[in-house]
């Protein structure tokens, strides 16, 4: 074989190679796409509704039955009292309002930056956000105790004559997550609609399904006025949504920042909160990814190691954000010298729930370093689910600490007391199913993968060679 | 009196579709009685089509407006219309109204981005329209509206350009 044959074997092999590794290069028949997604939908083993039943009598007993106990019994069941008021319920509403900004993350962030990889796991991290968001709105309305006096919230004149005022962080949040709700649930649904009218194209009549997809396509056609309107509508929701999911995450922080507690009191709480936010979020990103891949049917196709090496690569860098925020906040304090803050980092860091506050570290910092700089390991699913659940187990000790914890050690000693959860613990982990099985739902009725923007994005990327070398070309179709 | 028909091609792809335009245009169809629908976005400069005209954004800084407004009626009206001193607090506080005003604004900016989408493209809309299911697989079809000498020169046309069927095009339900 002479030299030229061996080279343009070797640049075969080297687009085979390419092929394979990028979605974006091994387009597929649109209609097989379809056809591919519509049964990774259909397609239901019997395992999928033992865990579904399952998840569902967690649900009914851990969320509403307890959350019917401690209605009927009072807030007393829970552990909440001086001086924590604020327990799980309030650790778990910035978990899951944190696991909700890695939908918005991935898919405005990165559509603004026109990050390609992105394309067809949008739509699997856009529904965390919304269905994070229901579990925080849960956690803060069980907090509430009574809950049917919500509305007290609501900036309208109640029976009491008084208007609520926005002096209050309370408030703000009570304004922001709305908005960040609303605004979530609309952008997971804009771009939803074309892969709806494709599944209602390919539901037969009579069937309930088809009643369903006809309904929520609205009539879509594909026609240019509407992809027109579409694509204007997603790029004002993608630079728009990015400010709200900021403040969200911003305002949520400043419930305890805006208090002169010691450990609270920090200026820098609105980034740390943001950055913890997605580093929560894009680990369960990973794991959920994880799972869709291994088991929904054909999704080996749509998500590959080259997506999981790109989560893997911004995980560890939001690790280091996070690791820098940590830092940074914990510095200023210590070297502060206030008397009662010293004491909440003794406490922290050597008290009885100490150990919490080094895995907290071992999980967000150590754990991501030490696996995610290698490519290899980073393209791994499974090894990115673990990384992926130990940051959000790191990241809900972060919380445990900064709000249960904290709230231990304050300028009046004799008010000191450890918290210790009662009910909430099981309406914790009613949340976790509730969220789950929202997700097993969703994954039966809602095309995970956005079918056109794959499209569209297999219709820019093509193989440009330059000398004897061919390298991936995109184009900017917009 | 001349009788308008309407047809409906469908093309595999994009190359002959834009080029079917084209030949449309010299066969006499206007821009206004062709509209194109595929399953994947394609631009006007792709096809060679005018550009289309949308009202979202215009919609979008609306609802910006409006938000703004609701968001000072709340800051700033309703202290007054419920007037609670607490303390030496300011009665209407600076910065907590930057807060409200911020979030009312841009919830004012999406929501009436959404609704836009809806008011430009009437939706929903379940009458029977003019469609055929092969759309969503990657067709590209070019529905237009010729007289009914012209049909049949245009059909063929159309098929020597590569459409895989050219039919009178017929509502259905969606």
């Amino acid at each position: 074989m002479t030299s030229t044959e061996k080279h343009h074997d070797h640049a075969q092999d080297h687009v085979a190679h390419l092929r394979e590794q990028h979605l974006m290069l091994d387009p597929l028949p649109r209609g097989q796409m379809n056809d591919m997604v519509m049964e990774s939908m259909h397609t239901t083993s019997w395992k999928f509704w033992v865990v579904f039943g399952i998840l569902s009598v967690i649900v009914a007993v851990f969320l509403f039955g307890a959350w019917g106990y401690m209605i009927a019994n009072g807030l007393g069941v829970a552990g909440v009292n001086r001086p924590s008021y604020w327990g799980i319920f309030l650790v778990n509403t910035v978990f899951w309002i944190g696991i909700s900004h890695a939908g918005t993350f991935i898919s405005a962030i990165l559509r603004v930056f026109k990050a390609e990889f992105r394309r067809p796991f949008t739509r699997a991290a856009e529904l965390m956000t919304t269905f994070g968001l229901v579990q925080a709105g849960f956690s803060i309305f069980m907090h509430m105790g009574r809950v049917w006096l919500s509305y007290w919230l609501m900036p309208i004149p109640n029976q009491r004559g008084l208007w609520p005022n926005f002096h209050s962080p309370l408030s703000w949040d009570l304004l922001a997550i709305t908005t960040y709700l609303l605004s979530s649930t609309m952008y997971l649904f804009l771009p939803l609609i074309p892969d709806l009218a494709m599944a209602r194209d390919r539901t037969p009549d009579g069937t309930w399904q088809k009643t369903f997809y006809r309904v929520l396509a609205l009539g879509f056609r594909g026609t240019e006025g509407e992809w027109t309107h579409l694509r204007n509508a997603m790029n004002i929701f993608a630079f728009a949504i990015i400010p709200v999911m900021f403040s969200v995450h911003t305002i949520v922080s400043w419930d305890f920042a805006a208090a002169t507690r010691p450990g609270w009191n920090s200026t820098i709480f609105g980034p740390y909160f943001v950055v913890g936010a997605l580093h929560s979020g894009m680990g369960a990103v990973a794991m959920v990814l994880a799972v869709v891949q291994s088991r929904m049917k054909h999704m080996k196709y749509f998500i590959r190691g080259e997506h999981f090496e790109a989560l893997g690569m911004l995980m560890l860098l939001v690790s280091m954000a996070w690791a820098y925020f940590f830092f940074n906040d914990y510095m200023v304090q210590w070297y502060g010298g206030d008397k009662w803050t010293q004491q909440l980092l003794h406490f922290h860091e050597g008290g009885p729930l100490g150990w919490m506050w080094f895995a907290m570290l071992v999980f967000n910092v150590v754990i991501p370093w030490a696996t995610l700089w290698n490519k290899k390991w980073r393209s791994n699913p499974w090894l990115l689910f673990g990384v992926g659940l130990l940051i959000n187990v790191g990241m809900w000790f972060e919380r445990y600490i900064i709000i249960p914890i904290s709230l231990t050690i304050n300028r009046m000693p004799f008010t000191w007391r450890m918290y210790t959860p009662g009910v909430e613990v099981f309406l914790g982990i009613g949340t976790v199913a509730f969220f789950i099985l929202l997700y097993m739902g969703a994954s039966r009725l809602i095309p995970l993968i956005p079918v056109w923007e794959v499209q569209e994005g297999q219709m820019a990327h093509s193989l440009k060679t330059y000398g004897r070398e061919t390298v991936v070309t995109v184009s900017e179709l917009e | 009196m001349t009788t308008n028909v309407s047809l409906m091609a469908i093309f595999p792809d994009l190359e002959p579709a834009a080029d079917a335009i084209e030949q449309l245009r010299g066969l006499g169809v206007a821009d206004d009685q062709m509209n194109v629908i595929s399953g994947v976005p394609v631009t006007e400069a792709m096809l060679g089509r005018p550009r289309q005209w949308t009202n979202v954004p215009r919609l979008a800084l609306g609802g910006a407006v409006a938000g703004f407004f609701i968001g000072a009626f709340l800051a700033f009206g309703t202290p007054s219309a419920y007037p609670i001193q607490v303390g030496r607090q300011a009665f209407i506080p600076g910065p907590p109204s930057v807060v409200i005003l911020f979030e009312m604004t841009m919830l004012g900016l999406l929501l009436s981005t959404f609704l836009g989408v809806f008011l430009d493209s009437y939706f929903p809309s379940y009458r029977p329209m003019h469609y055929v299911p092969e759309i969503s697989d990657g067709k590209i079809g070019v529905f237009f509206s010729c007289s009914q000498e012209d049909s049949e020169k245009i059909t063929k046309a159309m098929t020597a350009l590569g459409a895989e069927k050219v039919e009178a095009a017929e509502a259905q339900p969606l």
